[in-house]
């Protein structure tokens, strides 16, 4: 039994240690302390007029964040779907496409729309830098006549 | 008595067989496990922070930590060295986890397992229990019937 629990010990150690090991290396690296969570401030929206320039001149990630339905009805072109409520389910799909400072601009639809917010939220938590929202964003993206487009996520 | 003696053979080349079966099994979910968490530590960190049960500077040491356990203890199993310590690993992850799903059950939480990754996976509840008592069950019979290896 003795020599059991050593050997138990070491593949936990070991384990361990490879874990420690592969971070070091690992393009999907985390911090080895958590960092604190990110606060959500005012400043943290995008004015319409910003995020078109955005959307037309760089390399921004515009997410919807609501339902899958709403988002296959109608977004904002190019923008992929990460429904606040089913987060990490979605969240898989966009992963790889993202590093920690990438230009994000979240959205869902309504002045007081809660969804936006919530994804913003998490995506901070997760790292991500320069993540804003955009108020109200498919109302008032489609009313401008910015590019839309339907359909489920490609 | 050669009867008795001929049975006790078959009996125990059934228990052998249900002994290497299991240690697939269960060795190849823990591989699965961990390999499919090593694949996104951030969300998996994220999944650990929604369980609320540890200090927050903490999770991510443990999301870079254990997803690599789970894979060596699962390897051993699969590969057949070291099974009774494997098994042991196994035992004491599986009861780490079932505390872990109890409390988010008694809390009334309503968070993604984050056991293999998340795709497709619905809210933590007693199926997850269930699964995770076979897996601890199983663990312990491996455990007891394998022979300390030299």
């Amino acid at each position: 039994m003795r020599r059991t629990i050593q050997r138990a010990l070491i593949i936990v150690v070991a384990g361990a240690a490879l874990g420690l090991l592969a971070n070091k290396v690992s393009p999907r690296a985390i911090p080895y302390i958590t960092p604190p969570k990110p606060k959500a401030a005012a400043s943290d929206t995008i004015t319409l007029e910003e995020a078109t320039q955005l959307w037309q001149t760089g390399p921004a990630f515009f997410i919807d964040a609501r339902p899958p339905a709403q988002y296959a009805a109608g977004h904002i072109a190019n923008a992929f779907n990460v429904p606040a409520e089913d987060f990490a389910t979605h969240y898989r799909a966009v992963a790889p496409m993202l590093t920690p400072d990438s230009q994000i601009v979240a959205y869902c639809d309504g002045m007081d729309c809660e969804l936006s917010h919530q994804l913003a939220g998490k995506l901070r938590e997760l790292g991500y830098k320069n993540v804003r929202i955009l108020i109200n964003g498919w109302t008032s993206w489609r009313t401008a006549g910015l590019p839309t487009q339907t359909g489920t996520q490609p | 008595m050669a009867y008795g003696r001929a049975a006790d053979t078959d009996g125990n080349a059934t228990v052998k067989r249900i002994n290497f079966l299991l240690r697939l099994a269960v060795g190849g979910v823990f591989v699965y496990a961990g390999a499919m968490k090593i694949l996104h530590p951030q969300l998996f960190a994220h999944e650990i922070d929604q369980y609320g049960l540890l200090p927050h500077a903490g999770i991510n040491l443990l999301a870079i930590t254990l997803p690599w356990v789970e894979l060596a203890a699962g390897l051993v199993l699969v590969l057949g060295v070291w099974v009774r310590a494997g098994a042991l690993v196994v035992t004491g992850l599986s009861i780490v986890f079932l505390l872990a799903i109890i409390s988010v059950l008694a809390r009334g939480l309503k968070i993604k397992c984050g056991c293999f990754g998340t795709v497709g996976e619905s809210f933590i509840g007693p199926w997850n229990l269930v699964l995770d008592i076979l897996l601890l069950a199983a663990a312990v019979w491996i455990c007891r019937g394998a022979k300390e290896e030299k």
